[in-house]
This record gives C-alpha cells, sequence and structure tokens, in this order.
C-alpha cells in the first residue's frame, strides 16, 4: 500500500470509483519505475533525456508553433516544441514545452522571457523539471 | 494531506487476449509524475518512468482541471465499465475528492447519447487534454513515444 497516495479523510468524496474501486496492484502501485540519473535529490532544473525543457504558460490561444519557435530562437537552438490544442476548441490549451540542447540556453530563455508579452499575452518561463521532490512529503 | 494538495490520477484500461492492457498516470503533490504503459500487443512490454515536475507544470494541470469544471460533475448516470474498458479519473483538490469512473469512449456520439451528456463531455475532454499534456511532459523528458490509445 503506496503511504503518499491521498486518502479520504475530511474530503468530500464523490463517485463510482469510491464505491466500486479496482484492484491496484498490477498498477501504478507494483514494480519499479525507471528514472533518469539525477546528481541531486532536491528542488532545481533537471536534465531530460536529450536536453533541457521550459514551460511556458499563458501563451496565447491563436499563437502559432512558429511564433513560439521565433521567440525562443533567440536564446538558443531549439530542439523541440510540444504546444497542444484545446481538444474542444481547438485553440492552444495556453501551454508550451520548449525544449534546448543546454541548460545556458534553457537558463537564458528563463532569464528574459519570464513576464514579457508574447503575443499581447504575459507569459510565464520556468523549467518544466525538478530533480526532486518540489515539497517535503507529509506523512 | 493538507488542503492545498492536489493530486491526479487517470487510468485507462481493459483485459482481452492480450491480457491487461492500460495506460495510467498519477501527479502526486510532490511534483512526482509516474507514468505506466503496458500493452502486450506484438509482446510489447510494459513501460514505467517516473521523474519530478516543477511547480509551475502541477498549476497549469490544476488550471486545465479548474477550467474544466469536472469536480462539480458526477458520474452517477454515466455507463458503468465494462468488458470494453475501464476508465478512472482521481482528483484531490482543495476539500475536494472525486474518482469518477466509467468505460471507454469510443466517440463524441457515444457521449452525446449517454444519459449525462454534458458531463461526460466534460470528462471526454478533459481525459483528452490531460493525456495530451502527460504524452507531451513524458516525450521532451525520456524521448519516449506513448502508444495513443
Amino acid at each position: 500500500m503506496d503511504v503518499d497516495r491521498p486518502r479520504g479523510g475530511a474530503r468530500k468524496q464523490k463517485g463510482r470509483g469510491f464505491r466500486e474501486p479496482m484492484e491496484l496492484e498490477d498498477r501504478l502501485q507494483a514494480g519499479q519505475f525507471e528514472a533518469l540519473p539525477s546528481d541531486k535529490s532536491g528542488p532545481g532544473p533537471a536534465k531530460s533525456v536529450e536536453g533541457w525543457v521550459v514551460l511556458v504558460t499563458g501563451v496565447h490561444e491563436e499563437a502559432q508553433e512558429e511564433d513560439v519557435h521565433d521567440t525562443f530562437a533567440e536564446y538558443g537552438d531549439v530542439k523541440n516544441i510540444y504546444m497542444n490544442l484545446d481538444r474542444r476548441t481547438g485553440f492552444v490549451k495556453g501551454y508550451a514545452l520548449v525544449e534546448y540542447g543546454s541548460k545556458g540556453e534553457a537558463q537564458a530563455a528563463i532569464d528574459d522571457m519570464e513576464g514579457k508579452e508574447l503575443l499581447t499575452q504575459i507569459v510565464h518561463v520556468t523549467w518544466a523539471f525538478s530533480s526532486g521532490p518540489i515539497r517535503r512529503a507529509r506523512r | 494531506m493538507g488542503d492545498n494538495d492536489f493530486y491526479v490520477r487517470y487510468y485507462v484500461g481493459h483485459k482481452g487476449k492480450f491480457g491487461h492492457e492500460f495506460l495510467e498516470f498519477e501527479f502526486r503533490p510532490d511534483g512526482k509524475l509516474r507514468y505506466a504503459n503496458n500493452s502486450n500487443y506484438k509482446n510489447d512490454t510494459m513501460i514505467r518512468k517516473e521523474c519530478f515536475v516543477s511547480q509551475p507544470v502541477l498549476d497549469e494541470l490544476k488550471r486545465i482541471i479548474e477550467d474544466s469544471e469536472i469536480m462539480k460533475e458526477d458520474d452517477s448516470n454515466w455507463p458503468a465499465p465494462d468488458r470494453v474498458g475501464r476508465q478512472e479519473l482521481e482528483v484531490v483538490m482543495g476539500s475536494e475528492h472525486i474518482s469518477f469512473a466509467t468505460t471507454k469512449l469510443g466517440s463524441l456520439l457515444q457521449v452525446q447519447s449517454s444519459n449525462d451528456p454534458e458531463g461526460l463531455r466534460v470528462f471526454y475532454y478533459l481525459v483528452q487534454d490531460l493525456k495530451c499534456l502527460v504524452f507531451s511532459l513524458m516525450s521532451s523528458h525520456f524521448k519516449i513515444s506513448p502508444i495513443q490509445r
């Protein structure tokens, strides 16, 4: 049994999942999960397999991938951009993941673009991954 | 767990001639993202990956869930899980904890003809948006291509 998994407690519970639970054993609760090697275990930027990934939020719903690319290519070679659409409306969901090859490039993008305007909207630019828990688990 | 704790888990799967095939992921309050994908088709093996995401990623996830207003819905009138499969969405947010379960939804038509089309539509689109976010996180971090189903 996984101690970190929230139990109901004083919370208001709703749903069939409480009334007719399904066995969890061969799912998330079982087996070994593979993680990337990390030299740190606390919060802080974490390296991805092929580079460093930044999260951009507040992306304009009519933004094109090209707009994001042009802006973020100022800070280095953009390896990949993931910008998803809202499945109902077809507009940009509001976030993008931008991948750089080096930590320095990603850091420059964060330092310079955080709080700046992109297509009339203020965007927030931060690291997407952390090298460890972002806060201490409470038991 | 305090009142600011935020937890999300999604599962979709079925048991069939290739065994138990499923996709499941969860985001824990400390940022841990766990992802498991088991497909036995053509002897494909289980993928189990975990990483930590930053607080802004959790905040964006929370925004997507809040905007959907899924917490106001109720799965009482949704089609029950069946032989076709099962989907579960568990969310802990503030003082509320939902754990909704329904069958696999093949199309919007199935949603529209259900007994709660408005509520089920919220679920239908939200889980797609959540899967998109998780697939992008997994792809960018691990360079794996999750199996779309």
